[in-house]
């Protein structure tokens, strides 16, 4: 049988399995990873070339009646395969050296699951491989194997658990309100009838972190692993963003929550002392230009496809670019054991090339012309143009400064310079580290000066000239006079050792007041209705072991008990005495009471007879 | 170096106002070096704005979370 088409996710999560078998061979097991993207990217230049199906739908599996969609290639779905494939061989270099396998399967077995949901075409498939993507992602976070790192990937499996809950349920709730398995735009509008399309928008939207749902990202990414770190930054958030696409083109409120969450991410960037948390906030203030992009990404109009293509096409530079930027970053926690500016700086004699590697990542975060930011960021922006959405524009463009201002100005001068003397030792990271920054570096470069390539496999033919006179001049001053004010304020600019509130507030300190309150009054409550019920149930056996007796023993005790305050003071002693004789009496040592054979028949009519007025007194009163 | 490439800038947007045909979204795009002006005014807005609001409110010490 001729193979038609293959599913790109398969060699990843099928060919994870065979990564611990190779323990021991160190080389052959390198090999052996670089492999599979190769693969998997050859998979996808078959579909591209038609060799393998290069459009529709195909691998249809019935499931409960339902008909799933494992394969549903388009355009779309083309554009972010190729970029997860692409940057999963640079990540993959740059974890090589790692010797714990179940690391590299958990980033194989992410990294195929993003591509499970990128050809998903229907709801079920898209649940399925969203939380194998969430759990494994959460191993990356764990393999750091500090305090820290369990605390926040438990944290972080919470919140995403609370995601893929409010995925299945929407998923349900849209099939029993008539809507239909295959993953489509939904309808959206205001009423009860679409909350199958709020969970799963609300879903949606948490994954991609959009505030005040996404301080997971900011908690988590920073107490990752070095190199699983460098996964993250790339499938959770940019898998949301497809889906976002593909669910909720046009929806008017992620314009808004995008050019807020693009700011947010700035001011909160200002504030922080570690340096990949930093990165992590511009994670989401560039994912805020994705998520307005969508927003305006209504079908049919021009404005509405440069939007979704600057959305897809900013996906694909942000994944390549921030990559180089964790890199970078990772690279000097690896040398130093150091991740906070103020206990860095100075080291840049140490490692130049990581530095200016990372530069190339910053520049093209930036957007400067002739880096891939450049080519992408100025779509939405001029989508906001073509809309006439002026105060989006303005927030779109003054997250573009504060993005400069960080990535580009304060967090390498404070990391690598800042300081006369170093302030610890340090040394290039490892050669493939090195390397797989260069590569990656290399194509976000590339991307910049050579933007066609990625404007060919945008999911709409694009119209779009980046290097028009007024893009370059204006993008060119703006970055140029971010310069100069960064210049003159350098001094207020230095870390603090603090760390800053977010919404993760909420969960994290009445959190802990839940648990205290469960570990205090809930616990003593419980304890007490425990040893109550414990202590009735030992009266019934008590009683049971000779009923007669135990009524008369406990009828002597009540007169004791009626009769001793009416006493006078002489006979009252007298009573103590007899209670505490009544009380030690057991009624299992009492003589028994045997009842002969009619008058159990009797007792047993009696109980008949009561049973019987009962029932017919209750058929009198439900008539 | 720098004040070069800061006066190069500029200069350029000016004469890209003056002499090439621009298609601005916007009413404050015609301003010339409108962009420049944003850069500078805007990062400082976000470092004094930002800064003030983790003073004020958002900025805590590291054992924050272990301590309450």
């Amino acid at each position: 049988m001729v193979i038609e088409w293959f599913h790109p996710g398969l060699i990843y999560i099928f060919g994870a399995f065979l990564i611990p078998v190779l323990k021991g061979k160190r080389r052959l097991k390198q090999a052996y990873l670089l492999l599979l993207p190769v693969i998997a990217f050859i998979n996808l230049l078959l579909m591209s070339k038609g060799v393998l199906l290069s459009e529709g739908k195909t691998w249809f599996l019935s499931f409960l009646g339902y008909e799933l969609t494992l394969g549903r290639i388009d355009r779309l779905s083309m554009v972010f395969a190729y970029v997860f494939v692409i940057a999963s061989f640079c990540m993959i270099l740059y974890a090589i050296h790692i010797k714990e396998n179940w690391q590299h399967v958990a980033a194989f077995l992410y990294v195929g699951s993003t591509l499970g949901v990128v050809f998903a075409g229907d709801l079920f498939t898209l649940f399925f491989f969203w939380e194998i993507m969430a759990w494994a992602s959460l191993f990356l976070i764990w393999y750091r194997k500090t305090k820290a790192a369990y605390g926040a990937g438990f944290r972080y499996i919470m919140v995403h658990s609370f995601g893929g809950v409010c995925l299945l349920a929407g998923v349900l709730i849209h099939l029993q309100n008539g809507g239909s398995i295959a993953f489509d735009s939904f309808t959206w509008g205001i009423g009860s009838e679409y909350l199958g399309a709020y969970l799963i928008f609300l879903a949606f939207i948490i994954n991609a972190a959009v505030p005040p749902l996404g301080a997971w990202l900011a908690d988590a990414y920073p107490e990752a692993s070095v190199t699983g770190a460098v996964f993250l930054t790339a499938f959770t958030t940019k898998s949301a963003i497809y889906v976002l696409i593909r669910g909720f083109p046009g929806v008017e409120v992620l314009i808004w929550l995008g050019a807020i969450m693009a700011v947010y991410g700035v001011i909160f960037a200002v504030l922080e002392n570690d340096i990949r948390r930093l990165l992590a906030y511009h994670i989401i203030s560039q994912v805020g230009y994705m998520v307005c992009g969508v927003g305006m990404g209504v079908f049919g109009t021009a404005a509405g496809e440069m939007a979704i293509n600057g959305s897809a096409a900013h996906a694909f530079c942000h994944i390549l670019y921030k990559a180089v930027l964790f890199m970078g970053m990772g690279a000097i926690i690896e040398v130093t054991g150091r991740s906070k500016l103020t206990e860095l700086g100075g080291i840049y004699k140490y490692m130049p090339i990581t530095f200016w590697l990372y530069m190339i990542g910053a520049f093209s975060i930036s957007g400067f012309p002739l880096f891939n930011g450049f080519v992408s960021k100025t779509m939405i922006v001029t989508a906001s143009g073509m809309w006439n959405y002026a105060f989006i524009w303005l927030m779109l463009e003054g997250a573009s400064i504060g993005t400069f201002l960080h990535t580009g100005l304060k967090l390498p001068w404070g990391a690598w310079f800042a300081r006369k003397e170093p302030v610890c030792e340090a040394r290039e990271p490892p050669k493939n580290m090195l390397a797989a920054m260069g590569i990656t570096a290399f194509l976000c470069t590339l991307l910049g000066v050579y933007p066609k390539i990625l404007y060919d496999i945008l999911p709409y033919p694009v119209d779009y000239v980046p290097y028009a006179a007024g893009h370059v001049v204006a993008m060119s001053q703006l970055l140029l006079f971010t310069f100069v004010a960064f210049w003159l304020l350098r001094g207020m600019l230095h870390g603090t050792p603090t760390i800053s509130l977010d919404t993760d507030w909420f969960y994290r300190i009445p959190g802990k007041w839940l648990i205290r309150f469960c570990e205090g009054p809930l616990m003593a409550f419980a304890n007490y209705i425990d040893r109550n019920v414990m202590k009735m149930a030992g009266f019934f056996v008590w009683v049971s072991k000779n009923p007669f007796a135990a009524l008369r023993i406990k009828g002597r005790e009540v007169r004791l008990k009626v009769e001793k305050p009416v006493a006078t003071s002489e006979r009252a002693a007298e009573y103590d005495r007899d209670l505490e004789a009544v009380k030690k009496r057991q009624p299992a040592e009492e003589p028994m009471v045997r009842l002969n054979i009619g008058t159990a028949m009797l007792l047993v009519l009696l109980f008949i007879a009561l049973y019987l007025i009962a029932m017919l007194i209750h058929g009198w009163l439900i008539r | 170096m720098l004040y070069v490439s800061l006066f190069v800038g500029v200069l350029a947007g000016i004469l890209a106002q003056l002499f090439l045909h621009l298609h601005p979204h916007f009413w404050w795009e015609k301003i010339p070096v409108f962009s420049a002006i944003y850069g500078f005014i805007g990062c400082i807005v976000i470092i004094i704005a930002s800064k003030a609001l983790g003073h004020y409110w958002l900025q805590k010490e590291e054992d924050y979370y272990e301590k309450h």
